[in-house]
C-alpha cells in the first residue's frame, strides 16, 4: 500500500507540468488581456503595466519564470486584478471560507443520506420508502440556484431566522444556507445510490449466510452489510468532494462567502493569468490528493480492490 | 506674475462653507442609534490605493478615506478638502493651492504640500505603473507623457511644494476645467513613509494611514470591508456616520432581496425592475441621472460602403424610436438621446440638433426619403450589416429593438452578434465591426471627456471617424474659457455626419433607506461621501 501511495505521488508532478503548460498556453489564446479595457491604456502606460507584471516578455520565458517562483518560493504571482494582492493571499483567504461549507454540505450530505437510503431499503416498497424516493427525487431535479433563492425567502425575508448571505467570519447561521443549498442534490444522490447498493447487498448470499447463523438483524446491517454497500457511494462522493471544496461559483456569489469559487470565473473574464493558473493548480492537487485518498478508502472497504494495489 | 484669484464660491460665503463640508443635521431630525451605513457592492475593489484604484466603487471607498485638494458638494461642485483655494496665473498654466493648516493623516502626521508631491509624482512613475497614469496626461501636468514614456525622472513632474501648505502645479497647456480634476482619487496624497514601510501592503487595515474621514479597520476579500471614522480627520466633529460597511453581494436579485430585509441600506435595482419597486418604496426608490451615454458606432474606416454616406447614417439614427428604448424595454429613467453629450453635464447646453425637435413620425419618414437618397432601401439596394454587442441581457434587448426598427421602417437586414466582453473590446479596438455597441462614462463633469472621444487622435475612438473641423474646436475649447458654443457646434457636426448614434443617455437606480439622508442625488457624477451622510431613527 505504501509503494501504491508513493507511485501515485511521484506521478503528481509530471501531471502538474503537463496542466501548467497546457492552461498557460490555453488561457494565453483567448484574445484580450487583463489590462484591456474599456478605455484602452495609452501605449507608454500599457508598456510599463506589463513590464511591471513581466507581461513583455516571451510567453515560454513568462511560463519558466512562473514556474521557477513556485518552485523556488512558492509564488503563484500578483493577481492582476487586484492589484493590492498576490495570488496567494487571495486563495489564503478564500480557501478556508470555501473549505469550511464545503466540509459542513459534506456532512449534510453524508449525514442525511446514507440514513435516508438505508431506512429506505429496510422499509423497502413501504411508506418510507416512497416518501425517501420521492424526496430524493424532488430534491435532486431542484438545482441549487432555484432552491438557494427559495430557501433565501423563506429563512430571511419571511421568517428572519438566517441571514441573506455573507460569511461573517463563518458564524454558522452564515453556514447553514450555503451548506444545505450546495448538498441538497448530492445528498439525494447519495441517498438513492445508497438505498440501491443496500438492498443489493442485503439480499446476497454473504448476508444470507449470516441470518442462517442467526445473527441479529443489527449486527448484519452494521457488521456486514454497511461497508460493501457504501461503496458507490464512496465512489459517488469523491469527485462529489473535491467540487463542494473547491467552491461552487453559485454559491458564492449568491451567498456572497468569499470563497474562490468566483474567483476562477472572474479570473477567466478579468484575464487574471496568474490567478486562474494558481486556482487551477490548487483544485488539481486537491482532486489528486481526494482522489488518492479515495483509492485507499476503498482498499480498506474492499479487500479484492486491496490485494491488487 | 500677476495672479488672479480664483477663490471657490464656497470660499466666499463662510455660512456655506460650512454647511457643505459636512454632514448637515436639521434640528427637527433625531438621529439614530447606530449611525453605521452598509452597502452593497458588486465586485471586489481593485485596489485602495489611491494612484492605483479603478473603478467607481474602489473610487466610492478610496474617497471616504483619502481627501485630495477639493471634494464636491451635493451639486457636483467644488468644495475645500485638503485645499482652500488656488490661484491661476494669467495664462492660466500655473495653479497655486493653499492647503489648509490643520489636516492630519491618522496617525497623526500633518497633511503637507509634499505628500501631494510624492502621490503625484508616484502615480506617473513607470516602476508604480498604475494603469490610471492617462489621467495625470489627461490633466496636462507638465511632463507627466515624458515620464510615462520614460524619457524623464518622475521628479521632473510639474508639481512642486515651495513650502507646507502651498502646492503649485505647472500645466503643459492651459486647461480651463483644471481644477475638476483635483477631487479625483488618482490626485489624492499618499503617505510615503508607509508606503516604504509596507511596500505593496501599505493598504491592509494594520498598515494603512489615510488623512480622509475614516479609516480602513476591517477587509476581506470578497466578503465586506468596514471603515471607521478617523479621529484624527479635521472636520470629524461634523461626521455622523460612525462606521461603513461594504458588502460584497455578485447577484443583483440578491442584492435587492438583502435590502429588502434590513442588511444593506443601498443596493442598485436590477435591470426592469424600477417602475414596480418606485411603486412599492415611492421614497427609496431614485433614477438617477448619470453621466454615461449608449451609443451605436459606425465603423466609418473599414466598415460597409453605405456606412460612408452620411445620409445613410442619419436615416438609420433617425429610425430608431429613443423613447421606446428608454420607457419600455429599459424603464429605469433612461433619457432618451440626440447629443453625444449628456444634458447633465456641466457648463453643456444641450443645443438644438434639428432631428432632435422632430417628431418621430417626421423622423422616420426623414430616415426612409434619407436612404432612398443614398440608393438604398425601396427601389434601392438592401442595406446589410453586422451589429455587435457584448454578452449581455440587456444589450441584446436594446440590439433586438432597433434592428427591428430598421427592419419595419428601412427595410435593413440586422445580423447580430455577441462577445464576450474582452473579445468584444479587441475585435472593436481593431476595426473587425461594421456597427457595434459603444459606452462612455465621463472621468470629469465637463463636456470634453465625451467629445474628445471623437476626435482623430483619441485612442478610443473606434469609429475612427475623422473631421478636421471637430479635432480644432476641440483643440480650440482645450483653452477657451467659454466652451459653450464649441461644444454647441461639435454636437451639431455630428448630428449632420452622425458618425454614432446616441441611443440614451444613462441614469443610476438605486434603492436607498430612508433613514439614510445627505445623500447626493443631484450629484451627477454620484460623488457622494460617507461623512456627508446621517442616519435617522425611525
Amino acid at each position: 500500500m505504501l509503494n501504491y501511495t508513493l507511485r501515485r505521488l511521484l506521478t503528481v508532478v509530471p501531471t502538474l507540468l503537463v496542466l501548467i503548460v497546457f492552461s498557460f498556453y490555453l488561457m494565453r489564446l483567448a484574445p484580450g488581456g487583463p489590462f484591456t479595457s474599456e478605455r484602452p491604456l495609452p501605449p507608454a502606460v500599457m508598456a510599463n503595466v506589463l513590464e511591471r507584471y513581466g507581461l513583455d516578455e516571451p510567453l515560454h520565458v513568462q511560463l519558466f519564470t512562473y514556474i521557477k517562483n513556485i518552485v523556488l518560493h512558492f509564488d503563484f504571482g500578483p493577481s492582476f486584478s487586484q492589484k493590492d494582492r498576490d495570488v496567494n493571499d487571495v486563495i489564503a483567504q478564500g480557501f478556508p471560507v470555501t473549505l469550511t461549507y464545503g466540509f459542513w454540505s459534506a456532512v449534510f450530505v453524508l449525514a442525511c443520506g446514507i440514513p435516508l437510503g438505508i431506512i429506505a431499503a429496510l422499509r423497502h416498497n413501504s411508506f418510507w420508502d416512497y416518501s425517501m424516493t420521492g424526496l430524493a427525487i424532488f430534491s435532486q431535479i431542484f438545482p441549487n440556484f432555484v432552491l438557494a433563492p427559495i430557501m433565501v425567502l423563506l429563512f430571511t425575508l419571511s421568517w428572519g431566522l438566517l441571514p441573506g448571505g455573507g460569511w461573517n467570519g463563518g458564524q454558522w447561521e452564515y453556514i447553514i444556507m450555503p451548506a444545505v443549498a450546495l448538498g441538497t442534490s448530492y445528498m439525494a444522490g447519495v441517498a438513492r445510490l445508497t438505498r440501491g447498493s443496500f438492498l443489493e447487498v442485503m439480499s446476497s448470499p454473504f448476508i444470507r449466510t449470516a441470518r442462517a447463523k442467526g445473527l441479529p438483524e443489527r449486527t448484519i446491517i452494521i457488521r456486514h452489510a454497511l461497508k460493501p454497500a457504501l461503496l458507490p457511494t464512496l465512489t459517488y462522493m469523491g469527485p462529489v468532494f473535491v467540487y463542494m471544496i473547491t467552491g461552487s461559483v453559485f454559491i458564492d456569489v449568491f451567498f456572497s462567502t468569499g470563497g474562490i469559487g468566483q474567483d476562477f470565473i472572474d479570473g477567466a473574464y478579468s484575464r487574471d493569468y496568474s490567478m486562474l493558473l494558481g486556482l487551477t493548480i490548487l483544485y488539481s492537487l486537491l482532486t489528486f490528493t481526494l482522489n488518492l485518498l479515495l483509492d485507499l478508502a476503498y482498499a480498506w472497504i474492499d479487500p479484492k480492490v486491496r490485494s491488487k494495489l | 506674475m500677476k495672479h488672479r484669484s480664483l477663490l471657490i464660491p464656497a470660499l466666499l460665503s463662510g455660512t456655506l462653507l460650512s454647511s457643505v463640508q459636512a454632514a448637515t443635521v436639521p434640528d427637527s431630525a433625531t438621529l439614530a442609534d447606530d449611525q453605521t451605513f452598509t452597502y452593497r457592492v458588486m465586485d471586489e475593489f481593485s485596489s485602495f490605493d489611491p494612484q492605483v484604484v479603478e473603478g467607481v466603487v474602489g473610487a466610492e471607498v478610496v474617497r471616504d478615506m483619502f481627501e485630495g485638494l477639493y471634494n464636491q458638494d451635493a451639486e457636483g461642485k467644488n468644495v475645500p478638502g485638503v485645499a482652500l483655494s488656488h490661484t491661476v496665473s494669467d495664462d492660466n498654466m500655473t495653479y497655486t493651492f493653499t492647503l489648509r493648516d490643520n489636516a492630519k493623516w491618522s496617525d497623526g502626521k500633518p497633511v503637507t504640500a509634499g505628500d501631494f508631491v510624492y502621490a503625484w509624482q508616484r502615480a506617473v512613475d513607470p516602476e508604480l505603473a498604475s494603469p490610471y497614469a492617462w489621467y495625470m496626461e489627461l490633466m496636462s501636468i507638465e511632463n507627466a507623457s515624458a515620464i510615462i514614456a520614460g524619457d524623464k525622472p518622475n521628479t521632473d513632474l510639474g508639481v512642486s511644494a515651495p513650502d507646507d501648505h502651498t502646492l503649485v502645479v505647472q500645466l503643459s497647456q492651459p486647461l480651463p476645467y483644471f481644477d475638476k480634476m483635483v477631487s479625483h482619487a488618482t490626485t489624492f496624497p499618499a503617505p510615503k513613509w508607509a508606503i516604504d514601510a509596507h511596500g505593496k501592503e501599505w493598504t491592509r487595515p494594520e498598515n494603512i494611514v489615510s488623512n480622509g474621514a475614516y479609516v480602513l479597520t476591517e477587509h476581506v476579500l470578497k466578503e465586506r470591508s468596514v471603515r471607521k471614522r478617523n479621529p484624527m480627520y479635521w472636520d470629524n466633529d461634523n461626521t455622523v456616520i460612525e462606521k461603513v460597511v461594504t458588502l460584497n453581494i455578485g447577484d443583483e436579485a440578491q442584492g435587492l432581496t438583502r435590502y429588502r430585509a434590513g442588511e444593506v441600506d443601498k443596493t442598485e435595482i436590477p435591470a426592469g425592475q424600477y417602475p414596480t419597486l418606485k411603486d412599492e418604496f415611492p421614497d427609496e426608490a431614485y433614477a438617477l441621472p448619470r453621466l454615461c451615454n449608449y451609443y451605436f458606432t459606425f465603423n466609418v474606416a473599414s466598415g460597409p460602403e453605405a456606412f460612408k454616406d452620411a445620409r445613410v447614417r442619419q436615416a438609420l439614427s433617425y429610425a430608431i424610436d429613443r423613447s421606446v428604448i428608454t420607457d419600455a424595454v429599459l424603464q429605469g429613467g433612461q433619457f432618451p438621446a440626440f447629443t453625444f453629450t449628456p444634458g447633465a453635464t456641466a457648463n453643456f447646453e444641450v443645443p438644438e440638433v434639428e432631428y432632435a425637435t422632430m417628431t418621430q413620425a417626421e423622423r422616420d419618414a426623414k430616415a426612409k426619403e434619407l436612404l432612398t437618397e443614398a440608393g438604398y432601401g425601396e427601389g434601392g439596394e438592401t442595406l446589410s450589416f453586422n451589429y455587435l454587442y457584448n454578452t449581455s441581457e440587456t444589450h441584446q434587448q436594446v440590439a433586438i429593438v432597433a434592428t427591428q426598427m430598421w427592419k419595419q421602417k428601412l427595410g435593413v437586414d440586422v445580423t447580430l452578434e455577441n462577445q464576450e466582453w474582452k473579445v468584444f473590446l479587441e475585435t472593436r479596438g481593431n476595426q473587425n465591426f461594421d456597427m457595434a455597441r459603444g459606452a462612455w462614462c465621463g472621468d470629469y463633469n465637463e463636456a470634453s471627456t465625451f467629445l474628445d472621444l471623437l476626435t482623430t487622435p483619441s485612442g478610443y475612438n473606434d469609429g475612427k471617424y475623422s473631421n478636421a473641423k471637430v479635432d480644432s474646436l476641440m483643440t480650440e475649447a482645450k483653452s477657451s474659457q467659454d466652451t459653450t458654443p464649441l461644444y454647441a457646434e461639435v454636437e451639431k457636426i455630428l448630428a449632420d455626419e452622425m458618425p454614432v448614434v446616441p441611443i440614451y443617455h444613462y441614469s443610476t437606480n438605486i434603492m436607498l433607506d430612508s433613514a439614510i439622508q445627505g445623500w447626493p442625488i443631484n450629484n451627477v457624477e454620484q460623488t457622494w461621501y460617507s461623512k456627508d451622510l446621517y442616519k435617522v431613527a425611525q
